[in-house]
């Protein structure tokens, strides 16, 4: 179970959990334990902000095993009660496992985002540089909190 | 002599400015209105919030089915909690898994899409009472000191509800 930065925003509770990096746009990439014989893998999953933001969601459909993505592609569309989303991948490299469970029940990213709702697990190209250019747990878990609090002034 | 029937209380999800509650609303109608007039009744969410007699009676003497516009399912847990027994729970977002052709959108005014949703929910909940009505019409043909509803009300009322 990892450890969570948490925040209240009027109503809501927001976790980002702490042993992860993230893009701006709220994906996390998570390198998975090494295997003999293969490099680093990352588990890819979306925020507890943005899954909350964003609604229940109907449909998740990610590109299938074996796409190759540049860091910014889009790796996954989710579409929720409330919006269409296009997921941009964290990582360059190919795509190695899709989540299939979140085809057929898709509330896991709403349940658990951290966890059993993961999209994919990619093959980066480069991690370590990717790695620098994503955001901390920390630095994720600030930009997260201005915008929740700048969505909830909007209210 | 005919088999009384007891009618299924339909409860939709009360939210107001949601296009998954309207969905559900309009389903509602469907049923008690067109579908299954004869078998079924409508229950207003805020009778059942606000404690209402009739609505809480209505709910406590037939079976319902609780047609939810948000996984707070308040529909459900509010006829649970006004000692109602919940045949059967619908949730909008589910049935649009199923039908995603039907994309609804819209509030006050749905869209096609939103409309055809409505119509599968509608028909869906039809099935259901007729098992349930089935299956209490068996139920007093077998036993027939079973107490039949005699609720033909819609308790969606200004006037605090139906003659339940």
């Amino acid at each position: 179970m990892p450890e969570f930065l948490e925040t209240r925003v009027d109503k809501f509770t927001f976790k980002v959990a702490a042993d992860r990096y993230y893009s701006s746009e709220g994906v996390w990439a998570s390198p998975l334990p090494q295997g003999e014989g293969r490099g680093v893998r990352v588990r890819i999953g979306v925020s507890d902000f943005l899954q909350q933001r964003s609604g229940d969601v109907a449909f998740a459909e990610v590109k299938p095993e074996g796409t190759v993505l540049a860091a910014g592609d889009e790796v996954a569309v989710i579409e929720t009660i409330k919006v269409n989303i296009s997921l941009t991948a964290p990582v360059s490299g190919k795509i190695v496992e899709v989540n299939q469970a979140i085809a057929t029940a898709p509330e896991a990213i709403n349940k658990d985002p951290y966890g059993e709702g993961w999209l994919a697990v990619i093959e980066p190209g480069d991690w370590e540089t990717d790695r620098a250019r994503l955001l901390d747990a920390q630095a994720y878990f600030t930009l997260m909190k201005r915008q929740a609090e700048e969505e909830s002034n909007k209210r | 002599m005919s088999t009384p029937t007891r009618k299924v209380v339909i409860v939709p999800c009360s939210g107001i400015g949601k296009t998954y509650g309207t969905v559900s609303r309009e389903a509602a109608y469907e049923i008690v209105e067109n579908l299954r007039s004869a078998k079924t009744q409508l229950v207003a969410l805020s009778w059942l919030v606000l404690g209402d007699e009739a609505a809480r009676a209505a709910v406590a003497d037939c079976p319902a089915v609780t047609l939810d516009g948000c996984k707070l399912a308040c529909a459900t847990k509010m006829v649970k909690e006004s000692g109602g027994t919940v045949a059967q729970d619908f949730a909008v977002l589910d049935v649009y898994r199923r039908y995603r052709q039907f994309k609804p959108q819209g509030i006050a005014e749905l869209n096609e899409g939103g409309q055809k949703l409505a119509h599968a929910l509608a028909e869906e909940v039809a099935t259901v009472v007729d098992n349930l009505t089935a299956e209490h019409a068996q139920g007093v043909e077998k036993n027939p000191s079973i107490s039949t509803n005699s609720a033909v009300s819609t308790v969606n009322g200004a006037q605090g509800g139906g003659d339940a």
